[in-house]
């Protein structure tokens, strides 16, 4: 059983287009990003959550009201996955986790008869969120570069800058599509946490997964075929690998969503940033990771062909 | 076969040690299964019969995590700032502003809370001596020394969470230090968290206690052992009417002076009592069954009182039973029984451990504290230079020296016993009346013993403030709806990637399906070895690898495909098809492995559980795809078989 024939696809002669498109995705990505934003987890955020069962369906609004009568910053509430789950959170912290039995006192008393009882209480204090954010920022930072100086030293060190600009661009449309989604379904609440830091770094770790397998088959054809131009050596090698390219991302998108679709509430943001990034992952690895590589490496055979000669005026043949 | 016989002994190796590591976690949870099919007494019989295979199968299983158990993660901080504001002297204005300007900078900046302090003050050109030390020491030894100071206020504060966690009884608590002045304090299973935190940071209570008379405590015993077994109690015993023994020898005060560092003895073994359990005499003939009957209370609370020698209050029992004597204590008719000035308290850690057993002693003492551990102003483990014994020397403020003096003067071969937050950690008996406040306490077993002894004693002396910077508590059913989510989007991916493997491959999905099995058997059986802990990211870590197992087989496939087509033999096509895929699996996966690295280096909590899985899946994963399903083609191809691989 086969999906793919033997492929004959000029990958590499469209990269200009699909220069254009990931620029417009991402674009479209930031400018959600910077309007709508996506909010920032309790652990990132610091402050006090809380995930409350009722025995019937509360009114959010009712809620909503005794949260401002009680006086409480900022406060966020929404339903978590079930509609007599709601989770409610607030920028309050006072000391310990005072605030927190405030809204427990608060709740018993504007809901005695619908057994309101607490899930899961999580208080984050203020260093600990920025902690966080810094850990989480450095995380990101670090396997970038760590992928940059192990793909480089392996490869070549353009090829480290094709799987890192690679992504960039993953992690980066990854972004922007989840902040354009949050929210429009309320299957689809999606913050930024630890969970999706990591989701974001598994991503990166599948997408060069990808990127790395493409290489290596590069660097195996060029041993092969060195009359061939690189653009002819890709354009081989990706066809050559296309059919590992998409069983390897379809298995590995099934899971994913699978894990989006029946994980859990916790799991949700991170299947889906993955089930997302998969696809992106794919992509890139074939229109960045190696676009970027056979673009650089044309533009330095065009500076060693034509040196430039001074005082000199020459006639040069046109190509037919 | 013969060339790989090595590997499949490997193999079959491996498989086993799984098999033997997993048993627990299996054991455990048919445990827990047939428990919860029983109600009532039946549980509770059914528990007493399999307790000590129940606690073994919990200890060796595969561990959850809060997120998926219930329980409390509290992230503690030892408040430095505060601790070094409580122990300067002179304290002034000029200084009270250094320490504001301190604590808004220690918000943002990362050097050390003490570093920032001797800076401050340096700026401020304010001596580091006018506040701690004595004037003539340079600022920089005293910076020093205060880092010190704060390393140790940080390990006290930690035997502090520690010991009232021990004696709250939580099963399995983890207590980590973090960094340097943090502690993680993970309880499973508990959900009052209002109870939790005020034993977390309420401040700790030192506190000195005379040991309750043991001749009048042997009678009291016995009446509660009798009125257990259902015996009539005789009248002579009624001893809240006898509650008068003590109260005279507190006010002797005829005891002789003796020199000011004066030593008080730890010795357990102390002045004979005439008194003798006699109830016990006879034990040596019944049978534990028949003890147990005819004394109920004696058969957990041992007296265990040596030959030709005095009994000196305690009872011992073994750690699981502690519980057990706290509930017979609590009874009201047992309540009745027990003279209204004792309370009971239990020693810290283990008296001794006998045939496996832990046996902790209960001791008796004077409701009253004599005093508490605010008067201590120093105390140090050192070592004896006599005698080479480890020792505990230990200071008190003049108002503590002359209320030393008394109580040592008036109980003079009596124990008190040094308690802190209610756990006895000592019970030195008193040689001699100490005046002057500086006492020695010898006996210790260890230096570890007397090092423990010394940061008791401090801490009731200089409590070091603790903040609760984090906290995380998960009801234990939305820990079991996540499992459910968990363990059924788990099966449901892993079956998906079963039935396409096969379909796409046939006979190589199929023996790429068997390895992932293995591969799942590894993973959870490594969980389980190494005591790693289960969370729900860890699921989908897990069900990552996975797909990145099956990645490599994919690629070796798709790679014997393509040699196939070129003609060359089925043998042939699978050597250069393993040969050739082998560095891009390798690469791709290394590069997988370095971000899991970094994301158990930041990540915190649930997140490292992930990370951990990850890493350990690809790292099995290369394994079993690459060299379990090489070692069952080879076989195959011996044996003449045809593979297909779609």
């Amino acid at each position: 059983m086969r999906f793919f024939k033997e492929t004959h696809i000029d990958f590499m002669g469209k990269r200009r287009t699909w220069y254009m498109i990931s620029l417009a995705v991402i674009m479209v990505g930031m400018i959600s990003l910077a309007i709508k934003g996506i909010g920032f987890g309790i652990d990132f955020l610091g402050g006090t959550e809380l995930i409350v069962q009722f025995s019937a369906e509360p009114d959010v609004s009712q809620i909503r009201s005794m949260m401002d009568n009680a006086g409480y910053r900022n406060v966020e509430i929404k339903t978590y996955g079930d509609p007599l789950r709601i989770l409610l959170r607030t920028e309050s912290q006072g000391e310990g986790t005072t605030v927190a039995d405030q809204i427990k006192a608060t709740l018993q008393q504007t809901f005695p008869n619908m057994n309101p009882t607490v899930l899961e209480e999580t208080k984050i204090g203020p260093k600990i969120g920025a902690e966080l954010r810094k850990d989480a920022f450095y995380a990101i930072i670090f396997s970038l570069l760590a992928i940059m100086i192990y793909v480089g030293f392996r490869f070549k060190f353009i090829y480290g800058i094709g799987a890192v600009a690679a992504l960039f661009h993953d992690v980066l449309v990854t972004l922007g599509v989840i902040s354009i989604i949050d929210g429009i379904t309320p299957f689809t609440n999606f913050e930024i946490d630890q969970n999706m830091i990591a989701a974001l770094l598994t991503l990166v770790g599948l997408s060069v997964n990808d990127t790395v397998v493409i290489f290596d088959r590069i660097r195996e054809n060029q041993k092969i075929y060195k009359t061939l131009s690189l653009t002819e050596v890709m354009n081989k090698s990706l066809n050559q690998t296309l059919s590992r390219t998409l069983i390897t991302s379809g298995t590995i998108f099934i899971v994913t969503v699978i894990l989006f679709l029946f994980g859990g509430e916790v799991n949700r943001g991170f299947g889906f940033a993955l089930t997302f990034g998969i696809i992106t992952g794919t992509y890139s690895s074939i229109y960045i990771a190696s676009a970027v590589v056979l673009d650089y490496s044309n533009w330095r055979l065009a500076k060693k062909a034509k040196p430039v000669m001074k005082g000199k005026t020459v006639y040069e043949p046109i190509a037919q | 076969m013969k060339k790989n016989r090595g590997k499949i002994l490997i193999f079959l190796l491996f498989t086993g040690l799984s098999l033997y590591f997993l048993y627990p976690t299996y054991k455990d949870y048919s445990f827990t299964k047939e428990l919860r099919s029983l109600v009532g007494d039946d549980s509770l019989k059914y528990v007493e019969q399999n307790e000590e295979a129940m606690r073994v199968a919990r200890l060796k299983r595969v561990k959850l995590g809060l997120d998926l158990q219930g329980g409390m993660r509290v992230v503690l901080e030892v408040n430095v700032l505060k601790y070094l504001e409580d122990i300067a002297k002179n304290k002034d204005e000029q200084f009270m502003n250094v320490i504001n300007e301190v604590r808004a900078e220690s918000q943002t900046s990362e050097e050390e809370v003490v570093d920032l302090l001797g800076r401050k003050l340096q700026q401020k050109q304010l001596r580091a001596a006018r506040y701690y030390g004595s004037i003539r020491d340079e600022d920089d030894v005293i910076i020093q020394k205060l880092r010190d100071e704060t390393v140790s206020a940080v390990d006290r504060a930690i035997e502090i969470v520690r010991n009232r966690i021990d004696q709250y009884g939580v099963s399995e608590p983890s207590i980590q230090k973090q960094g340097g002045r943090r502690i993680i304090v993970e309880l499973p299973g508990v959900s009052k968290e209002g109870e939790v935190r005020q034993l977390l940071q309420g401040t700790a209570l030192l506190e000195f206690k005379i040991l309750y008379d043991p001749e009048i405590m042997s009678k009291v015993y016995q009446a509660i052992d009798a009125s257990l077994a259902g015996k009539p109690i005789d009248d002579s015993l009624n001893v809240n009417k006898t509650d008068t023994s003590t109260t005279a020898a507190a006010n002797d005060t005829t005891a002789k002076p003796v020199d000011t560092t004066s030593t008080v003895a730890q010795t357990d073994t102390n002045k004979p009592a005439d008194t003798s359990l006699a109830t016990l005499d006879d034990q040596a003939e019944k049978t534990p069954e028949e003890l147990k009957k005819e004394h109920p209370f004696f058969a957990i609370a041992n007296p265990m009182q040596q030959p030709n020698q005095g009994w000196s209050g305690q009872l011992f029992t073994i750690e699981e039973d502690k519980g057990k004597v706290n509930r017979i204590l609590e009874k009201p008719e047992i309540k009745q029984l027990i003279p209204s000035g004792v309370s009971f308290a239990w020693s810290a850690k283990k008296s001794f451990t006998a045939e496996g057993k832990n046996f902790f002693a209960l001791y008796a003492v004077k409701k009253e504290a004599e005093l508490t551990g605010g008067v201590i102003t120093e105390a140090r483990a050192t070592i004896d230079p006599n005698f080479n014994t480890p020792i505990v020397t230990m200071e008190m403020n003049t108002e503590g020296a002359r209320e030393w003096a008394r109580i040592t003067g008036s109980n003079i071969n009596k124990q008190i016993a040094i308690i802190l937050d209610n756990a006895i950690f000592s019970a030195p008996v008193v040689r001699g009346k100490i005046t002057g406040g500086n006492s020695q306490i010898e006996g210790m077993e260890s230096v570890e013993e007397a090092k423990l002894l010394e940061i008791v004693l401090k801490a009731g002396a200089l409590p070091a403030p603790v903040d609760i910077i984090q906290q995380t508590s998960v009801g234990p059913s939305l820990g079991e709806d996540s499992i459910k989510q968990g363990i059924y989007s788990s099966l449901m991916a892993l079956l998906l990637t079963i039935v396409f493997m096969i379909f796409y491959y046939r006979m190589g999905g199929t023996v790429a399906d068997v390895v992932l099995f293995l591969n799942m058997l590894f993973m959870l059986a490594i969980l389980a070895g190494f005591q790693g802990t289960l969370t729900l990211p860890g699921i989908a870590g897990i069900i990552l690898t996975m797909a990145v197992a099956v990645d490599a087989n994919v690629l070796i496939y798709e790679r014997i495909r393509e040699e196939s087509a070129t003609g060359k033999t089925l043998s042939a096509a699978v050597d250069t098809g393993y040969e050739k895929a082998f560095t891009a699996i390798f690469d791709s996966n290394l590069t997988t492995f370095i971000t899991g690295v970094i994301l158990y280096q930041f990540g915190s909590g649930p997140v490292q559980g992930f990370a951990l899985t990850l890493m350990i899946g690809i790292v099995i994963s290369m394994f079993t795809a690459i060299v379990g399903t090489r070692i069952i083609f080879s076989i195959m191809l011996e044996r003449g078989k045809v593979i297909n691989f779609g």
